[in-house]
């Protein structure tokens, strides 16, 4: 049984007390102690994007950032974008494009995509491969993902 | 189990490690968590950089812009401070790896990784900065060109860590970082820092030896010749004699030794475009 | 990967042979070796320590001898792992003596060796350049203990 230690951490809006080994990941802590399944482990190395959170309205690899660092800092996992409506455009128009086949890596394509429209509400297709350039996806080939981006960036301006 | 301890200061980062042999310090992250999580590394405790508030920052001093160690690729990549003869040092920033990345890693921890392939030492060599680093014995600083000494090896000091990266005020000159890599954000397969130095260029290319590859005395030769291709192409010639490529994922040791001159042109280029517009 | 290389010691054939054959005349001379043990007539037991960077391997390797051609060639496998079987290592080695005509020996080396696991995943390109150190360093400590 590892030692866990208590960490404060605020998640989508709300502070946690959470028991979690004190050299922990984020990705390990919010999979293994909180239940937060969205985040995914892929290559825990910080290339495939599959794990990525936002911290401080940043994106970051969780599986490369201590717990014991997040303490006092924003969390946000696509849990916390229930009400945002750019989530909402892209989550709809990346179902239809067929830019989600076995999902691994979505949640970490949504908040990259989100990040990025709610900074750039008028994007050309080069500048959408390069936000989505640290998410990679072994299913789609990646054309109906940036389909998917491009479009609801059009909704979302409208 | 690693233990992490967070010192407010200098000063008590360093006691620490010299207190704990198997103590490692650590940056951004993004590559010592990374070597953690592949089982590569195994440290007593993690010496967390990130709350020194002399790590943190960019800014304007006597000798130049002092770049703190903590300081982000996302704020070197957005710095409006590297102009000119330094602009190179900012885009080699923004072409490191992606924005998740670019949140985390940090230029002092780059700097001590000295990962050959990666984009700060070529660029940073190219500007002549230099490093200041702090140990049990004081501070001292050490030019970026001597700094890497072997294949992951620099001058760091048991005990030492990188506190800033001091680089000369910028000079109203054209300046860039040239990178070929399998996809945008990798690390490079070659590279290449070139800043115009009036009628000749300072180059220094990286990914294809220990430590980025300049050849001063190369540089005076060219000097009023670069207009003549076949200068060029001698002097790009000279940095290939210096380097020491290896075979690897990225590439062949032959296809960077031929990257080097192609890279060198297309940046003289590229600069010539950016002189005209 | 193929690592090879040659290099000549001032020293007659017959006793550079003698030398490489001695386990503990090599555990002297490798870089981080910290032990040979005899295990057999034709095997030996080591445990070699490599650093790169930040990053150490501790190798328990097993070297058979598979065919002795005195005073000439040897060829030898290796076994061995790291971290608890954290990485693999295979090799296939030959080591060729010859006269060089002076009253010394050209010795050449030819390894052939794959990695697997943690340190196989992790820049191999490296490995090769490390490889090429020590073995520069190797033949600076052979020709130290052999040379009269």
């Amino acid at each position: 049984m590892t030692k866990k230690t208590l960490l404060t951490l605020t998640l989508n809006g709300e502070e946690t007390d959470v028991a979690t080994p004190m050299d922990a990941t984020l990705l390990e802590t919010l999979r293994e102690d909180m239940g937060v399944l969205s985040v995914k482990r892929g290559c825990n190395q910080g290339v495939c994007g599959s794990c990525t959170v936002i911290l401080d309205g940043e994106p970051v690899r969780s599986c490369l950032t201590l717990s014991a660092r997040c303490k006092g800092h924003d969390l946000r996992t696509i849990e916390g974008y229930e009400a945002d409506d750019i989530m909402a455009s892209l989550k709809q128009h990346l179902t239809q494009s067929g830019g989600i086949q076995c999902g691994f890596c979505t949640s970490g394509v949504l908040l990259s995509a989100q990040t990025y429209l709610a900074e750039n509400p008028h994007p050309t297709r080069d500048g959408v491969k390069s936000a989505l350039s640290g998410n990679l996806c072994r299913c789609t080939g990646y054309r109906t993902i940036v389909d998917a981006v491009c479009d609801a960036a059009v909704e979302v301006a409208r | 189990m690693t233990e992490i301890y967070t010192p407010k200061s200098i000063q008590e980062a360093i006691s620490f490690l010299a207190a704990h042999p198997d103590a490692r310090p650590l940056a951004g992250g993004a590559t010592l968590i990374a070597m953690r999580n592949a089982g590569l590394i195994e440290a007593s405790h993690f010496v967390s950089l990130s709350e020194i508030g002399e790590l943190q920052g960019i800014a304007k001093t006597g000798e130049g812009i002092r770049i703190g160690a903590m300081t982000r690729h996302r704020e070197t990549a957005e710095c409006d401070l590297l102009t000119g003869s330094l602009a190179v040092v900012r885009q080699a920033a923004g072409m490191i790896a992606n924005r998740p990345v670019r949140n985390m890693g940090t230029m002092g921890g780059a700097v001590s990784n000295a990962d050959p392939a990666a984009d700060y030492l070529p660029a940073l060599a190219c500007v002549d900065a230099v490093v200041t680093l702090a140990g049990p014995d004081g501070q001292r600083d050490v030019p970026v060109r001597t700094f890497v000494q072997d294949w992951y090896e620099t001058a760091l000091d048991e005990g030492e860590i990188v506190i800033a990266i001091t680089l000369p005020a910028p000079r109203n000159e054209l300046s860039l970082y040239r990178k070929v890599a399998r996809v945008t954000g990798d690390y490079a397969t070659a590279s290449c820092a070139i800043a115009m130095d009036g009628d000749t260029i300072r180059v220094a290319i990286g990914a294809c030896g220990p430590g980025p590859i300049r050849d001063t005395e190369a540089e005076e030769t060219l000097r009023g010749h670069l207009a003549n291709p076949e200068a060029v192409t001698a002097f790009a010639g000279q940095l290939a004699a210096l380097a020491d490529p290896i075979d690897d994922v990225r590439g062949s040791a032959e296809y960077r030794l031929a990257l080097i001159p192609r890279l060198i042109h297309a940046g003289l280029r590229q600069m010539k475009l950016a002189e005209v517009a | 990967m193929q690592i090879e290389g040659e290099f000549n010691v001032t020293a007659p054939q017959a006793l550079v042979w003698e030398n490489i054959r001695d386990p503990e005349i090599m555990a002297g001379c490798i870089p981080g070796c910290e032990s040979i043990e005899q295990i057999d007539a034709t095997s030996f037991r080591s445990v070699v320590a490599i650093k790169v960077g930040p990053i150490s391997a501790r190798f328990n390797l097993v070297v058979e001898i598979t065919e002795e051609i005195a005073p000439e060639t040897i060829r030898s496998r290796t076994k061995g792992e790291e971290g608890t079987r954290a990485s693999i290592l295979t090799s296939q080695n030959v080591l060729r003596l010859a006269d060089d005509g002076s009253g010394g020996t050209d010795v050449a080396y030819a390894v052939d060796v794959t990695m697997t696991g943690r340190l196989g995943k992790y820049g191999l390109g490296i490995i090769r350049k490390k490889a090429d150190q020590l073995a520069g360093v190797f033949v600076e400590n052979f020709r130290k203990r052999v040379v009269p």
